[in-house]
């Protein structure tokens, strides 16, 4: 579904990501992690198309993605859960799951959508006509997950779902993504510092290292390594 | 006593009626400089033109013909409404938009200080070309309607005097700011203006054209200033520079509604409205201009965020 192949790229003249190739299959829920300041997020800008690449090519369904603009990419079906949550501050909750859902897709399923979002994450129901900027860390986080869903997405990418919040918080959502998952098959693509939790929930992984894939593989694979259970998994 | 009481009131319905389309004037800087935080320092010379363009569709191009006098301007006006939306429209396409917007989001200031040259060269270029267009001569849109009034009362020997034409201004602003409330809260165009605004970058994941979405923003208060200016030239004589005059006057209205209200940008323009008409009872005339400024001061100290500005980090 999504092929990122030999990627190159970075801010002004300096490389982030230094041929990065990476595989994403329909359905499938795939996990990217690695150290801070790894090219994790820029990866995934570039996909969205706030960065551009100097190298490589993104294919998305078999269409040349670095040939749509950024704006339109999300009509392709690809929702961004971008980094530090991002929620529209001024706007409602309600207003925020509106944004989500501009594309065509989620035009058409918004009622359906918004059942299923507000019963997987009940706490925007309750809090629907609040303003996004006044929203907890962890419910400003399900709020960009359900912005994320309410685009009728065919492939869901998260940047760091528990970044910054209470490690029970960062549970429960992640407790709340595999439950998601789990219902509603979408592919995933979710870039992760804690790799444990995310390595153990995702059919394929990647280890990336100063903007290159440093190992990848499959769940089993992954966590039996040698280097993965001595540099993330502490073992 | 009565008598004071009169000049009293009669003071405040002058501060209400022009402070209404004062804010309509401010609520058309409000949507550029208040919401998607872009300098325009020539929207008083987009107003100027909105003027002019009422000018000459009322007394060349017909409407005065087809619409009579007494509400003929008022059609003129409406139509400079789109006619300058359409003009801030190009201009952005053609110049704002490389200093704003995506562009400019990751520098430092945002752009700031190329707009801020661009639009004063802009306003000079817009100054000097009316001149040598329109000439000098003070040109005003007449209608019988600005000689005559209503005469509420009296109550008690009190009576106020509402000039005609002053009171369907106010209408008038009052009804396009209900309608341009309702298109910013309620519409979709209206709500991706503001997640734009928001945050430009999570707009353009959720599928919104951000450029496209500052180009509708400045076209909308590039139109709805026009019309402002148009009701103003219904009692106040003007010229190719009275820009000048009024964009200080916008730019304080903005900054008292707080930055980013669109409600609060309209009351901040009623303030001063209020304020340069309620002074002339104490002050002599020429400090009009000197009141609105103390007045302004005294409200940034006691609340920086202005009326209705919020105090959210905005992410």
């Amino acid at each position: 579904m999504l092929r990122i192949e030999a990627l190159t790229a970075g801010y002004s003249a300096i490389p982030v990501l230094n041929g990065v190739s990476i595989d994403v299959e329909q359905g499938q829920f795939v996990a990217i992690v690695g150290p801070n300041g790894a090219g994790k997020t820029t990866l995934f800008k570039t996909i969205s198309g706030i960065v551009q690449p100097s190298a490589g090519s993104i294919m998305f369904e078999d269409r040349d993605l670095l040939s749509v603009p950024p704006a339109q990419r999300a009509h392709l079906g690809i929702a961004h859960v971008p980094e530090g949550r991002q929620v529209f501050p001024s706007l409602t909750v309600m207003e925020n799951l509106e944004m989500g859902a501009m594309t065509e897709a989620g035009q058409r399923d918004w009622k359906h959508n918004i059942e299923r979002i507000f019963e997987w994450l009940p706490v925007l129901a309750e809090r629907r006509g609040q303003f996004a900027g006044t929203l907890s860390g962890g419910q400003q986080q399900m709020l960009a997950i359900g912005r994320g869903l309410a685009s009728s997405p065919k492939l869901l990418m998260l940047d760091e779902p528990s970044m910054g919040l209470a490690p029970t918080i960062a549970d429960f959502i992640f407790e709340r993504l595999i439950e998601i998952r789990r219902q509603s098959r979408l592919t995933i693509l979710l870039v992760e510092q804690r790799v444990a939790e995310a390595l153990e929930s995702a059919d394929h992984g990647y280890v990336i290292e100063a903007g290159r894939v440093a190992l990848e593989g499959n769940n089993q694979t992954l966590r039996a390594d040698d280097r993965i259970r001595k540099a993330y998994l502490g073992m | 006593m009565t008598q004071a009481l009169e000049g009293f009131l009669q003071a405040l319905s002058a501060g209400i009626l022009i402070g209404a389309v004062y804010g309509l004037m401010c609520v058309g800087l409000g949507l550029i400089f208040g919401v998607m935080r872009v300098i325009n320092f020539a929207h008083g010379d987009f107003m100027m033109l909105g003027m002019y363009a009422a000018f000459y569709l009322f007394t060349a191009l017909g409407v005065q013909a087809a619409f009579g006098n007494a509400f003929g301007p008022f059609v003129a006006i409406l139509l400079a409404g789109p006619i300058l939306a359409l003009f801030g429209y190009a201009i952005h396409l053609a110049l704002i938009s490389r200093v704003s917007g995506t562009r400019t989001s990751a520098l430092e200031g945002e752009g700031h200080y190329a707009q801020l040259i661009l639009t004063l060269g802009i306003a000079l270029i817009l100054q000097n070309g009316g001149l040598i267009v329109f000439g000098s001569v003070l040109a005003s849109i007449r209608t019988p309607l600005s000689s005559s009034a209503w005469v509420l009362g009296p109550f008690f020997d009190i009576s106020i005097f509402i000039n005609k034409a002053r009171g369907i201004d106010a209408v008038v602003s009052f009804i396009a700011m209900i309608l341009l409330t309702l298109l910013i809260t309620r519409s979709r165009i209206g709500k991706s203006l503001r997640a734009a605004a928001d945050n430009p970058t999570a707009a353009t994941y959720m599928g919104i054209d951000v450029d496209r979405a500052h180009r509708v923003a400045f076209a909308l208060g590039s139109g709805i200033t026009a019309i402002a200016g148009g009701l103003l030239a219904t009692n106040y004589p003007f010229h190719p520079f009275v820009g000048v005059e009024y964009v200080i006057v916008m730019y304080a209205g903005v900054v008292l509604g707080g930055m980013g209200s669109i409600i609060g940008a309209f009351w901040g323009g009623m303030t001063i409205g209020l304020v340069q008409q309620m002074s002339t009872l104490i002050l002599p005339t020429q400090l009009q201009n000197a009141a609105i400024f103390v007045v302004f001061l005294l409200i940034i100290f006691f609340r920086p965020q202005g009326f209705f500005g919020r105090v959210v980090e905005r992410t």
